[in-house]
Parts: C-alpha cells; structure tokens; sequence
C-alpha cells in the first residue's frame, strides 16, 4: 500500500498544483521528496501520521506525510 | 474619512501641550498608514542633524486601515523615529492590542516630541489625554509597570512602556507591551526614555468608519476561513516560528557562535517539538489573530514566565552565544524583555563580546570578572542586566556593536556583525546571496522583516548571483513592508500562504478606495526610496560602504556545519549591489537619482 504525501501550501507550486501525491514506502522522506520535484533542504517540517519527524524518516505503508516549507519568510 | 480614526494626537513634552489634528486625508491616500505616515513626518517634521535623543527627535506611533478591524492580524502599529542605534531611519513594528485601541480611542498617530522635564505617563482614555507624574515608575521593569497599570485600571487598558533600558538610553533599548511584544529595533525604547516617558495608557471605545459593511463583512470572513482552512495552520499555531530553528540548524542558517558557523551541535536541545514539550504553558496571539505564533512558557529550572522565546532569541541568545539550554534561553528572553532590551541586538552584543574573550582582546580585567564563554549562561545573565543598567563592560555594549568594536579596534569591527550599525537578525549568510542582500539592503539595517529569502535561495542556487535574485529582493521590500503601512500582520501570508489579493476587497470595503497589490507595491517603493533619503540626509557620507555586510560572510568561512568551507566572494558582493542599485534606479554609489525621485513623485517630499 502506499504512502500519501501532501505538500502544503506553496510547496504545491513546486509539484503543479497538487494537494495529494502517492509516494513508494521503504524510502526515507528525503529522498520521496526528490523524486516529485521538491528540493529537500527547502522543507522545513516533516509530519508522519500527525508525529513530527526527521527526512531521513522511512516511509511505512499507509503513511499520511505533511511537508511544510517556509516560503515567504521569518 | 472612511477606515481611518480620524485624528492625530501630538504631545509636545517639553511644554506639557497636548492637540489633535485632522488626519490630512491626502496623507492617507499617498502613505496609506504605519510605517508611511511615519517616514512623511520624520522627513517633514525632524530636522536634519537631529540628536536622536535629543527634543528635535520625535517618536511617531501608527496604525493602519486594517488595524483594529476584522481582519487576520490587524494588530500591528509602527514605531518611527531616527535611530539612535544607527543615526538613520527606524522603524520597528509592535503586536498585540495597543493598535487596536489607539483606534477606538479615536487615534490614527501618537506623535511624542520634545522632552519632558520629569517622568510622565501619557494616559488616553478617548477623548481624555493627559500627562500624569510617572516618578513613581522611573526604575521599575516592564512587567512590573504593566502589572500595576492593569490591576489598578482593568484588561481593557492597554500598555507601552519601556524598562531601565530606556531609561538608561541604550542604544537597542526595546518598548514592551502585552507582556512580551515588542516595538523592539533601533533603539525606539531609548528614543521614548529620553522624552521621559515611562509609558503610554490607552483605551477607547470608539468605532471606524467603514465604507461598505456589508463588503467589509464578506472580506474579512474569506480570509479568515482561508487562515482556518490553510493547511499549516495547525503546525504553525503549535510551534510559532520556532517551527524553523531546526530547518535553519539543518541547512546552516542558525546563527552560531557570533556567527562564525550556521550549524550548532547543541541546536536539538532548541528545536521547536523541544521547546513545546518542556516548557510551552499556552499559545498567546495578538488582536484578531486565526493562528497565534506566540508561545507562553514557564522554566521550571528559573521559575519564570516569558512569552517566547521564538526564533529569533533562540537563534541570537542561544546557539549564537553557543547555549543549548531552552530554559536558559526563556530566562534570558524573561531578563530582556523585563529591562526593556531587544533580544536581537542583545544577543550579538554577547555573542561579539564573547568572541573578544575568546580571542584574547578582552580578559577578565575588560568583562568586570566574568568568564565570558560562550556557553557561559550564568555571565549572559549578568551581561543582560549590566548592558541594561549601563554598568561595567555593559556601558560599552549598550553602545551597540559598531561603535563598540570601533573604540576597542584590534580587529574585532570584522566580527561585528552588523549592517548600518543595526545587528543582524537571526540569520547566518555565508553562502545564501538573496539573504545576505536583503541585509545588506535593508532600510533599518540587517533586519530580515522587510525581505526574506533562505529558502529562495536554497530553491534557485544559494552561491547563484543573477539579476533575477536582485529582483526577488527588491520586490519583496515593496511588497512585504506593506502589512507595516497597513497596520496588519505579514505571518498569516508568510506562514499559512494565504492569496494576498484577499486583501485587496477587504482594504476597499474599509476605506472605499480600490487599491491593487500593483499599486501597494508602487506606494511601498515611495516608501522605500523615502527611507533612503532620510539615511543620506542625515549622514554625509552615506552610500555604497553603508551597505556592505561584515566581513565574516565574506572572508571567514564557517569551519564546521551544513556550510563549512562556504562563503560569498567579495566580487559577488559588488556585483548583488551593482545589480540592485541598477534595478531601483540608484547610482553606483547606492543613492536614488534625480530621474527615480521624480518618477516616484517624491521631489516635494524631498526639498
């Protein structure tokens, strides 16, 4: 089963607009982000199953993932 | 005047006079509130050469249309004046409710000149003004004066006051309100102590004409329901922006040891999720704010409260003085804000002391006896309260950074990091381009609030030096200071990304006047080319030098970290400052021509 991956905000901008994307499990967080276009070092939060975690997290099957970034500033 | 209170309120301290006058209605269309009213009376009111401390001074308090009304965040006012930190222009924005009621007491501007002879509370109550002895209050700390003036007058009061910072003149002395916001930058705490007055009470129970109400409902309920339905509001609201301190650790952004590093090894024991666990009582927002960043906390380890820290005090007072203590970082921030200075400003003046030691240019004989370590926290503590007081090695610190390294010399000017005197915000720029620009260039000095870019740059290429970053920049100080003019909040589009163009509808069903963002962004840049005006015609030789960052972001760089062996060549600094000069229509040297002064409409302004 996979994992849903769900960029918020202008992350969005970078994956063309989508709010859900299917991510392979038994990867970290880190590298599913590179495969759907999105930078890593640009992500400044990682949330599994509403848990703060790490991008070198391994996606589980079944897995709810929120990345956010900080795109307009401190 | 719809969407305006009506009214400016002038004190002059010096012969106890108190007038309003009519808020001039084209004043509101050419500078719209905040931050643009208070350049248009700095420049038209303050002579130049004048001592920032001294009675030609003013410190001029607005708010904006959208402060106090239904709308996420309405709760900012701006504090203007020259600055006795950098002798140039200040402008530090304050949360909370005082905004709010300045409005409903019926006040667009406080405008405070002059000096009184004693101290003096000024006490608004509507239509009730008055300058009361505040003697008894000289010497007393923040919390302490706003405690007393909340018990004996009731929640409803609101409260500014500064601390013994003010009162000692320190260069970055902050204005506290709210128990924990502050008007924090450039000294504005100092400006309001040398005017003697300890605080300002106010509270009102007027309304704002609007002119279309029904609109105004609509538009103020689609950007709430935007901020509710965001999708980080949730992590947001429970973290604030210390959401970013492990982001900024991760990819060399936290400031670290005087900023000689962007990564701290001791940063875990600062991320947010930390923080929350251990000592986060509750969240705390300002007026009509969907999504509070600021964070209530208790240290059991000093048995105080402070709200905070957030990022910004974490970064300067913890990793940047080399503390991985959340709860001696809270005590700190608690010891700041008490005595009334700014945590920013404070934590670089430890952190370049520290590294003085460190280097041998300062021994024991220099620091009053304090091993000053970095990671020492019990001397951060004493060096707080003696900057505060103007005591010992805090007397010289209290200065700021430039003049203190200027008087000690042996080459401790390269590691103070400062741009125009003010120090640098809580964001390391060995190898981020935009952001060390945005520093560089920046109207009060190295603040990040006017523009931000870490995660621009880390997105198009942190080393790239290309015009099109220049133009990131440049459309960023247009745009974003424009929450400061409007009396609003720039974290609910910062942090929950909501469509600013929601803001367009809501400003025209308060004020009647459509406005697009085009022609915001044309006022911020009015705004923007102003602010340099005032730094040229209050320093000689104001220009290029001026804007050039410490030397630390382009000769040293970092020995350990997510940015080890990075740093911005020297060229690429000429070359970000070519390429900006050329974009605002400025000369090589950095000032506005006489072309980019007309074409703004600004040659009246400026003779």
């Amino acid at each position: 089963m996979p994992a849903i991956l769900r960029p918020s905000g202008a992350l969005r901008d970078l994956v063309g607009g989508q709010t859900e994307i299917e991510v392979e499990s038994g990867q970290t967080v880190r590298a599913a982000l590179a495969v759907v276009g999105i930078k890593p070092e640009v992500v400044a939060l990682v949330v599994v199953n509403e848990e703060q975690r790490s991008k070198d997290y391994v996606i589980q099957d079944g897995d709810i993932i929120r990345v956010l970034a900080v795109i307009g500033g401190g | 005047m719809n969407g305006y209170a009506g009214r400016i309120l002038r004190v002059n301290l010096t012969t106890a006079t108190i007038t309003k006058e009519p808020t001039p209605p084209d004043l509101a269309r050419d500078f719209i509130g905040g931050r643009g009213f208070g350049i248009y009376f700095l420049l038209k009111e303050v002579p130049k050469g004048a001592d920032p401390l001294g009675p030609e001074n003013k410190l001029i308090i607005s708010s904006g249309p959208i402060s106090g009304m239904m709308i996420p965040g309405g709760g900012k006012c701006d504090w203007t004046t020259k600055a006795p930190l950098t002798g140039g222009y200040a402008s530090a924005s304050m949360g909370g409710h005082f905004t709010a009621e300045m409005r409903y007491a019926g006040l667009d501007s406080i405008i405070l000149e002059g000096i009184s002879p004693k101290p003096v509370t000024l006490f608004i109550d509507n239509d009730r003004v008055e300058l009361r002895d505040a003697s008894d209050l000289w010497g007393k700390t923040t919390f302490v004066v706003e405690k007393q003036f909340k018990e004996k007058l009731g929640e409803e009061y609101q409260i500014a006051t500064i601390g013994p910072g003010g009162e000692n003149l320190v260069s970055y002395a902050c204005i506290n309100h709210d128990y924990g916001r502050q008007a924090g930058r450039g000294g504005v705490g100092a400006v309001m102590g040398s005017k003697k007055v300890k605080a300002i009470v106010i509270h009102g129970t007027k309304s704002i004409p609007v002119a279309d109400m029904e609109a105004y409902r609509k538009a103020g309920m689609a950007l709430f329901k935007a901020c509710k339905e965001a999708e980080g509001l949730k992590d947001w609201t429970r973290y604030g922006t210390t959401i970013v301190v492990s982001w900024c650790d991760e990819v060399g952004a936290l400031p670290t040891r005087n900023f000689s590093a962007g990564s701290f090894e001791g940063g875990k024991n600062l991320y947010g999720p930390v923080m929350r666990e251990k000592i986060v009582i509750t969240d705390k927002g300002c007026f009509g704010c969907p999504s509070p960043c600021g964070k209530y906390s208790r240290s059991k380890k000093y048995n105080s409260y402070v709200e905070g820290p957030e990022y910004e005090t974490i970064g300067l007072i913890g990793s940047n003085l080399g503390i991985d203590d959340i709860e001696a970082v809270a005590q700190a921030n608690r010891l700041c804000d008490d005595l009334g200075i700014d945590t920013i400003s404070a934590g670089n003046a430890i952190g370049w002391a520290m590294e003085c030691y460190q280097k041998g240019i300062f021994t024991k004989k220099d620091t009053d006896g304090l091993d000053l370590k970095f990671g020492n926290v019990e001397a951060t503590f004493a060096l707080i309260e003696k900057i505060a007081r103007r005591e010992g090695l805090g007397a010289l610190l209290s200065e700021g950074i430039k003049r203190a390294s200027q008087k000690v010399g042996k080459g401790s000017e390269k590691f103070a990091i400062h741009v125009k005197g003010m120090e640098q915000s809580g964001y390391a720029t060995h190898n981020a381009t935009a952001m060390l620009l945005a520093y560089m260039t920046c109207d009060v000095g190295a603040h990040h609030n006017r523009s931000w870019a870490i995660t621009y740059d880390l997105q198009v290429g942190r080393e790239l030096v290309v015009p099109e970053k220049v133009a990131r920049i440049i459309w960023l100080q247009n745009f974003r200071p424009m929450f400061d003019v409007l009396g609003g909040c720039r974290l609910q589009w910062v942090e929950l990304n909501i469509d600013r163009e929601l803001y367009v509808p809501a400003l025209e069903a308060i004020t009647g006047i459509h406005r697009s963002w085009q022609d915001l962004e044309k006022v911020g840049e009015r705004i923007w080319n102003l602010t340099r005006l005032f730094w040229l015609r209050e320093n000689e030789d104001f220009g290029r030098q001026w804007d050039m960052p410490s030397p630390r972001f382009y000769e040293e760089a970092p020995k350990t970290g997510a940015t080890k062996g990075q740093i911005t060549k020297i060229e690429d600094v000429n070359r970000l400052l070519d390429m900006y000069y050329e974009q605002r229509g400025w000369t090589s040297d950095g000032l506005p021509t006489t072309e980019t002064i007309e074409n703004l409409g600004l040659k009246a302004l400026t003779h």
